[in-house]
């Protein structure tokens, strides 16, 4: 039974449509990556899983009820934040997390745990207002894990935090799906996803375009890196490679996906046609060229989603 | 802990740590001490005047019961808007609240802060006419029944207005805006409303005095509405002034206008604010 189930699911603001018919399930102890430009309905897609965006067509399933009791009791099971850390500035990391505790019916040595785990047991006192981007999103996890829900889902969690923050936050993560926790993670850090999900989603315009497990998405293409001294030239000689399928310039290196893993017959037709390269290897395709491929981000000017 | 406590509880954690609170209280705490202290020193210094109980009780409950609903609303106001401006209505949906437990706790706020507000007028201005009185020239009670009628008459009027406040801040989610709308509406709209409803001709005229806040102004936050000894000594006065008589509402009519009102901002705005989104 997934954990979630959408249907057809769709989002229309007036003339604009924001999430158009996405269908995806997410199976127990999945770390599920969300990812998609700026826009493309990723947070609209959450916020009807969370029940705030009500749904202009189409289902949402959780824990396998698609009722509204049934959606009311399963979204009891979930921790969640959306966008940035939603918390009132004039208290406390401490009140605030009070609040959340009194909602979900959890104790003060709970509120402990959370805290304890997020590193801000010490500045628990402090003014939400007077946290740093880093702290309240770490406060934002500790809400979302109170009450040990079985399924935790973060949007953007990574949004404003430094190298190391990032760090805890992804080790965060890891321990969660460790301890058995189904995870949906909205982000647009290719590199934090490929490192973090096992499967993933890419939405765009609306609509979800490639949906799989990372490894899946990332083995299946053949890619080749090259370097000479004349790039256009390799790049031309590499196109007219007969087990060629495209070929890029990418910084100093053409990258060349293949048919075939056959890179000693490229560089034998190279060299037959006196084109010697410094470097030829086979490149690992990453999210982030998947990302790129299909929402064509690069070309859009949407190059911050790397 | 039951879930109603833990939201109360969580309204009051909101409320009574937010300094806009405090600094709403405080101003009107100041404006009633300064009020009631001059009458009462004023009272000392002139033996003209007088402000005594139970005969302070008209004054107690006259132009500052509005200065109090004023603040109240004004609170009440910064409180829901700004759970939305802050998103913390949507988070609280999303850690586990149905929307309709969200909106229904946001409520309490509506006579907790008419206890409030009309609570300290009336001990503060108590307190001021009671240091005045000399109890064993008073033969009846210093506050009866009357008293408490007239009491709550004013919490009802509060929470009318307020509810007024509470459906502007839940339909336009923005502090600023929301209070706009209603200082418009009791200080000129209603005004201009029924200016221009009472063109249609004589026969909608009886009706516009149901409207909301000539229902409050003109029924639930007049003195003379609650005491009848009051009620005659004005007549007379106003007799003999060739003017015209105070008029008052039938009690019966006066609850149910109120309690209508109530209800229409109350589960309107409900109702508006189950159709959106958060």
């Amino acid at each position: 039974m997934p954990v979630i189930q959408t249907t057809d699911l769709t989002k229309h603001f007036r003339k604009t449509r924001a999430v158009n018919g996405i269908s995806f399930e997410v199976e127990e102890g999945q770390i599920f990556g969300f990812l998609g430009p700026n826009g493309s309905g990723k947070t609209t897609t959450i916020g009807m899983l969370l029940g705030i965006i009500t749904p202009t067509r189409g289902s949402v399933s959780l824990f396998g009820g698609s009722g509204a009791a049934e959606l009311h009791a399963a979204r009891q099971r979930i921790g969640a934040t959306l966008e940035t850390p939603n918390f009132y500035p004039y208290l406390s990391g401490w009140d605030n997390l009070r609040i959340v505790a009194n909602v979900k019916g959890k104790t003060k040595k709970e509120m402990e745990e959370v805290l304890d785990i997020v590193g801000l047991a010490k500045r628990k006192r402090t003014k939400f207002k007077a946290f740093s981007l880093g702290m309240k999103q770490r406060l934002a996890l500790a809400a979302t894990m109170l009450g040990d829900p079985e399924l935790i889902i973060l949007d953007e969690p990574a949004n404003g935090l430094d190298p190391e923050g990032m760090r805890e936050v992804r080790h965060v993560i890891q321990e969660l799906a460790e301890r058995g926790k189904t995870i949906f993670l909205s982000s647009h850090l290719l590199w934090e996803v490929e490192r973090t999900c096992t499967h993933v989603a890419i939405i765009k315009e609306g609509e979800i375009i490639r949906q799989d497990s990372v490894k899946e998405i990332t083995a299946e293409t053949i890619l080749a890196g090259l370097r000479s001294d004349d790039l256009p030239a390799l790049r031309r000689m590499v196109e007219s490679f007969p087990g060629t399928v495209s070929a890029r310039v990418a910084e100093d290196t053409v990258v060349a996906e293949l048919a075939e893993e056959d890179l000693a017959g490229l560089n034998h037709y190279l060299a037959d046609r006196g084109v010697y390269v410094s470097h030829l290897a086979l490149q690992q395709l990453t999210l982030e060229d998947v990302f790129m491929e299909l929402t064509g981000a690069a070309d859009d000017g949407m190059g911050e989603v790397a | 802990m039951s879930r109603p406590v833990a939201l109360f509880r969580n309204e009051m954690l909101k409320t009574f740590k937010r300094l806009a609170t405090w600094v709403t209280l405080g101003l009107f705490s100041f404006i009633v001490f300064m009020n009631f202290g001059d009458e009462y020193l004023g009272a000392r210094k002139d033996p003209e005047r007088t402000f005594a109980l139970p005969d302070a009780w008209p004054k107690i409950f006259g132009d500052g019961a509005f200065v109090g609903l004023v603040f109240g609303t004004v609170l009440l106001i910064l409180m829901v808007a700004g759970e939305f401006s802050w998103r913390t209505a949507r988070q609280n949906v999303i850690d586990g609240l149905s929307k309709g437990r969200w909106y229904w706790a946001k409520t309490i706020l509506i006579p907790m802060l008419a206890v409030v507000f009309i609570g300290e007028l009336t001990v503060v201005g108590g307190f001021f006419a009671y240091l005045g009185t000399d109890a064993s020239a008073v033969s009846g009670p210093l506050m009866g029944a009357t008293q408490w009628a007239a009491i709550g008459g004013l919490m009802l009027g509060f929470m009318l207005l307020a509810s007024m406040g509470f459906a502007a801040a839940m339909a336009i989610r923005s502090q600023g805006p929301a209070m706009a709308v209603w200082f418009f509406y009791i200080g000129f709209g209603e005004r201009l409303l029924l200016g221009g409803l009472s063109q249609l001709g004589e026969w909608i005229r009886p009706a516009l005095r149901f409207a909301p806040f000539s229902t409050v102004q003109g029924g639930l936050a007049n003195y003379l509405q609650w005491d009848p000894v009051a009620l005659q000594r004005a007549t007379e006065r106003a007799i003999e002034a060739e003017r015209t008589p105070p008029e008052i509402w039938d009690g019966g009519t006066l609850l149910i206008t109120a309690v209508a009102w109530l209800a229409f901002f109350v589960v309107g705005s409900f109702l508006w604010f189950r159709r959106r989104d958060l």
